[in-house]
């Protein structure tokens, strides 16, 4: 049947052979039997670009590679070439980022004006979120006016810049240049999408250029998982698929969104169909790899959770995040008078790289944790160094984004649902959520901060290195200005207002009766006012710990000591490597000064100081002075920054528990203990069976002794704990 | 656990005068840094084994004293008091280099190469050796080194490995660290001594997420190659699981009470079935094994309490 069509549309060709412009165009059309044909015959020509073309055409990517690479051999010089090559290696099916970069440069090299070398480059660029892209893009407009699929870029770009005006415009320029300007009229669909409007005019301009253009469909899925309405997204995914069940791209894409949201039957299904058909391009492959990987992992349910753990550390953590999941739905539910549709899945990788596999194709940092509607994939405590990473503090900050986006039914910018995440993470414990970092000191200082209404450009397309996180900075600030002028009343009212569509400025000129330029200049005023000490101390800040840490290093302790205070109070956020507080705390251990060492210490707590050793120093100096539940509670901070790989650590907090008669807590101590399998199992086990008797569990009491006893039937305290246990069950 | 019946069974048999040589060597550091560091752990080790009771004698070279001439003398002293009997422990703290022919323990003046430290240790006449070359490059020396009835543990796997170790800090600290011991019949063996600063070394790679320069090892059978994990299957560990390295408590006083002789015969059996039962424990219901499990460990229990009045 197929030969019959190829034999048909063949007979349809003019005579004269097509050119690679003439094919691709009634490929533009829908015309896929005469496409098909046409590519056909130029991969059957002598001329090696030509054939490049051809196999370009019928998708037969690995030979036109090949043919590309003859073609660039014989005609070094020609940037057209170069140009289609690299076009070729940064399709879905190959997505050759770098080696397409390469190609577009060296074109650029022979023609600087290269309008599809400099459309090259933008797309790459787009693809990976490089604030450039749309200059490029511009540039490539300048050097062709009448090129249609870099004005269609523009718009594309700014709507992923969440501009919706813009790229309405951007998009009308592209349709004015030409009529089949598909991706404009997908950009327009994807507009009115966004807005909750029916996009059925645009719908049918693209059909009626060319029926079967899946990928227009696949483009608005791609802006509505952009804005975080995955399922919306899904849809337009099998809609892209109706129309062309062989688009492998939309195939793979819908399979990750569907992981994204824990369907992972239907994911692994449309992966398998996509890989199997030779779309092996990273994200399929990566993630058909991480799921394979989930055997390793054991999953835990409860009516509202779904926590997934690394079998190796699932025992050790479960508790600490159970808890602190079922914490924070309870807090949330009360906080935003909600509740969540469905029970939340938290993913935890102790792999960095299968977490980043789940963030991949996103913009922004993405870096600790991500959420996909009510599922929440993060870094386990255990994928990142001692004191580097506060999982609990992560977890909480993906937790109100799971809360938002169901609170706004995923209408939310990406300012907002960022900023009152970074807010959450502090209005819980002080001392968890970031500091102010030197890179935050350095934009406030040179006036950096985005006005309102433009800030999630500061997530998506970053300007500058640190602006993605300037931008958590500055959205965790903007919402505990309001907490703290308007209350938290007004929060709420602006999530009402997103679930009601509306945009930010409605949103504060709705919920405060303000302009959001007037709310900038109060905002800045605030943020200078918290921050202008340390923005006015912070050179002369930098100088002085580098002396301070150069007295440390030569043990000049009283130096150190008669410094250290005053380079701390001019910027008291900076806990991280090499801080002045650990350096004073030394000194005074040094010189037996142990109540400045923790009065030091102390600050350094309160104000967010995550070094495990530095804060064990101080458990233990509190211990010293039979300060017990101080010291439980500092050792409590290190297990929601890094309970892992420290038997030392629960050891000595269940004794503490112990102490304190609160032997419950002990259990969860000691089972950590346990859990972290120990090279001394048998006092794991009898510490543990010591915690259930305290806490009246006399039967898990005797299972432990047990335990204990298995590991070293000679251990004479498990012994003697064995024997009071039996006296007592005779005696029942 | 099997470890520790042959264990029980040596600690009945072993003479009364048997005594365990130990000679500790930190070797140069090359900056102040390491010599602090190598001379801290030596001193550390010192302490340990000077505190442990029991007869034991302990010599301890660093700073000036960590020559070759004065190891060579210290070790001809050692052979010349040693009988048959007797345990020897020889532990290398410090640098170590490999050329790719020669491992040399670096010291202040000539260093010592596996060849001078394997004549040395073999005119010890201890029937019982031990080496723990815990220096980097330490790999390089095995093969030098091994022979029948002594084990050889090593910080690195070859004389590839040459970054400075962070095993010996952890050797160490399974010298003062109860929870070494980890069948808990209060002596430390030098597998369970191994296997706990393997496991913290491991750790502190793991935790600084630090690509691991080290890999420890043992030989213990005078033959065949080193392993990472001792164990039945591979046949290393059985001579390091009963070399006592250690003793932290009174199990030798009361083997030396013939009164509790008895008793100490029927722990012994109450052991072995023990070891047994544990032996089939796959091939039981788990409610079976720890039904059975716990009616031996209630009569252990039992026994020792009348052992320890």
């Amino acid at each position: 049947m197929r030969r019959l069509i190829l034999i048909a549309a063949l007979a349809a060709l003019p005579a004269a052979a097509a050119t690679p412009a003439e094919c691709r165009s009634m490929e533009h059309r829908g015309k896929q039997a005469e496409a098909t044909a046409c590519f056909g015959q130029l991969a059957r020509s002598s001329d090696a670009f030509a054939r490049a073309e051809g196999l370009y055409g019928l998708r037969q990517y690995r030979d036109a590679n090949e043919a590309f690479r003859q073609a660039a051999a014989t005609q070094p010089k020609n940037p057209d070439i170069k140009v289609r090559w690299g076009r070729l290696l940064i399709e879905p099916f190959n997505k050759n980022r770098a080696d397409a970069v390469a190609l577009f440069q060296e074109a650029l090299e022979i023609d600087k004006t290269h309008a599809g070398a400099l459309l090259g480059m933008a797309m790459a660029a787009s693809d990976g979120f490089e604030n450039r892209a749309t200059k490029l893009a511009l540039e490539a407009l300048k050097a062709d006016p009448k090129l249609v699929e870099a004005q269609e870029l523009v718009a594309h770009l700014a709507l992923e810049d969440v501009n919706p005006e813009k790229a309405v415009e951007e998009a009308d320029k592209a349709i004015a240049m030409s009529p089949e300007a598909l991706d404009a009229y997908a950009i327009r669909a994807a507009v009115e999408l966004l807005a909750d409007r029916p996009p059925d005019t645009w719908l049918g301009k693209i059909q009626a250029v060319n029926p079967r253009y899946s990928e227009g469909y696949s483009l608005i899925a791609h802006h509505l998982v952009l804005n975080r309405r995955y399922e919306d997204g899904i849809q337009y995914y099998r809609k892209a698929i109706a129309l062309d069940a062989t688009d492998w791209n939309a195939h793979s894409q819908l399979g990750i969104n569907l992981m994204r949201l824990g369907r992972e039957g239907e994911a692994r299904k449309e992966l398998e169909l996509a890989y199997n058909n030779g779309f092996k391009e990273a994200s399929t492959t990566n993630t058909l790899t991480l799921m394979n990987s989930y055997k390793n992992f054991v999953t835990f349910e409860t009516p509202k959770t779904i926590v997934r753990l690394h079998r190796k550390e699932a025992d050790l953590l479960r508790p600490y995040f159970e808890d602190e999941l079922k914490e924070a739905i309870a807090t949330f539910e009360k906080k935003y008078k909600m509740v969540l549709p469905a029970p939340v899945q938290l993913e935890v990788y102790p792999d960095h790289e299968d977490f980043a596999v789940r963030t991949m194709g996103m913009p922004g940092l993405g870096a600790l944790g991500v959420t996909f509607g009510t599922v929440v994939a993060m870094d386990s405590p255990s994928g990142r160094k001692p004191g580097s990473f506060h999982w609990a503090s992560t977890l909480w900050h993906e937790l109100s984004h799971v809360f938002i986006l169901s609170a706004t039914e995923h209408r939310v910018p990406r300012w907002f649902t960022e900023g009152l995440a970074v807010h959450e993470e502090t209005a819980i414990h002080t001392d968890w959520g970031d500091r102010l970092t030197p890179e935050i000191i350095a934009a406030v200082k040179d006036k950096k901060l985005l006005p309102v209404a433009e800030l999630d450009r500061g997530f998506i397309r970053p300007a500058y290195p640190a602006q993605v996180i300037v931008s958590y900075f500055q959205g965790g600030q903007i919402c505990d200005f309001i907490v703290e002028k308007w209350g938290f009343s007004k929060i709420l009212g602006m999530v009402e207002a997103f679930k009601q569509r509306k945009s930010t400025e409605e949103t504060f000129q709705q919920v405060f009766g303000i302009k959001t330029e007037d709310f900038d200049t109060q905002f800045l005023a605030f943020v200078d006012k918290r921050t202008a000490k340390v923005v006015a101390n912070f050179d002369d800040w930098r100088k002085k710990l580098k002396v301070l840490a150069d007295l440390a290093g030569g043990r000049k302790h009283d130096e150190v000591l008669a410094q250290g205070d005053a380079i701390i109070d001019m910027y008291p956020d900076y806990v991280e490597a090499a801080n002045a507080y650990e350096f004073v705390a030394d000194s005074a251990m040094e010189k037996g000064d142990k109540a400045r060492a923790i009065a030091t210490l102390e600050r350094f707590a309160k104000v967010g100081g995550r070094n495990p050793l530095a804060l064990k120093k101080l458990a233990s100096l509190y211990e010293e002075r039979g300060q017990k539940k101080e010291a439980a509670a500092i050792l409590e901070k290190i297990n929601w920054i890094y309970p892992v790989n420290d038997d030392g650590l629960h050891k000595q907090l269940g004794e503490l528990y112990m102490g304190l008669g609160q032997p419950r807590k002990a259990v969860r101590e000691f089972g950590a203990l346990v859990a972290s399998k120990p090279n001394d199992k048998a006092t794991a086990f009898y510490n543990l069976a010591r915690a259930y008797v305290g806490a009246g569990n006399r039967d898990q009491a005797e299972e432990q002794v047990l335990n204990a006893l298995e590991a070293a039937p000679g251990f004479r305290p498990a012994q003697k704990l064995l024997l009071e246990l039996n006296a007592k069950k005779e005696k029942r | 656990m099997r470890g520790f019946r042959i264990l029980s069974a040596f600690l009945l048999l072993t003479p009364a005068f048997a005594a365990t040589h130990y000679v500790t060597v930190a070797g140069i550091g090359g900056e102040p840094d390491y010599e602090q560091r190598f001379t801290n752990w030596a001193k550390d080790l010192d302490k340990a084994l000077k505190g442990s009771g029991g007869d034991v004698q302990v010599h301890t070279l660093f700073g000036p004293e960590a020559t070759k001439a004065k190891l060579s003398e210290t070790l001809g002293k050692v052979a010349g008091e040693a009988s048959p009997d007797d345990g020897f422990v020889l532990m290398l703290i410090g640098h170590g280099t490999f050329d790719g022919q020669d491992y040399k323990f670096n010291l202040k003046g000539p260093d010592a190469t596996a060849i001078d430290l394997a004549a040395w240790c073999d005119r010890v006449p201890a029937k019982r050796q031990l080496v723990v070359n815990m220096t980097s490059a330490s790999g390089a020396s095995l093969a030098a080194l091994q022979r029948a009835n002594r084990g050889v543990i090593t910080a690195t796997k070859s004389g590839m490995e040459k970054n400075a170790t962070a095993f010996a800090r952890y050797w160490v600290e399974a010298m003062r660290d109860p929870g070494a011991d980890a069948d808990k019949n209060e002596t430390v063996t030098a597998l369970e001594a191994y296997q706990y600063a393997d496991k913290k070394t491991v750790s502190f790679f793991e935790t600084q997420k630090r690509l691991a320069t080290e890999h420890a090892m043992l030989e213990d059978t005078g033959k065949g190659d080193a392993v990472r994990a001792p164990s039945a299957e591979n046949g290393q560990g059985q001579l390091a699981g009963r070399f006592a390295l250690l003793r932290i408590g009174s199990t030798q006083k009361a083997a030396a009470d013939p009164a509790k002789q008895k008793l100490l015969a029927r722990r012994e059996q109450i052991e072995g079935e023990i070891d047994k039962l544990k032996y089939e424990k796959a091939a039981m219901p788990q409610q079976e094994y720890r039904k059975k499990l716990a009616a031996l460990l209630l009569e252990l229990a039992r026994l020792q309490e009348e052992l320890d009045k």
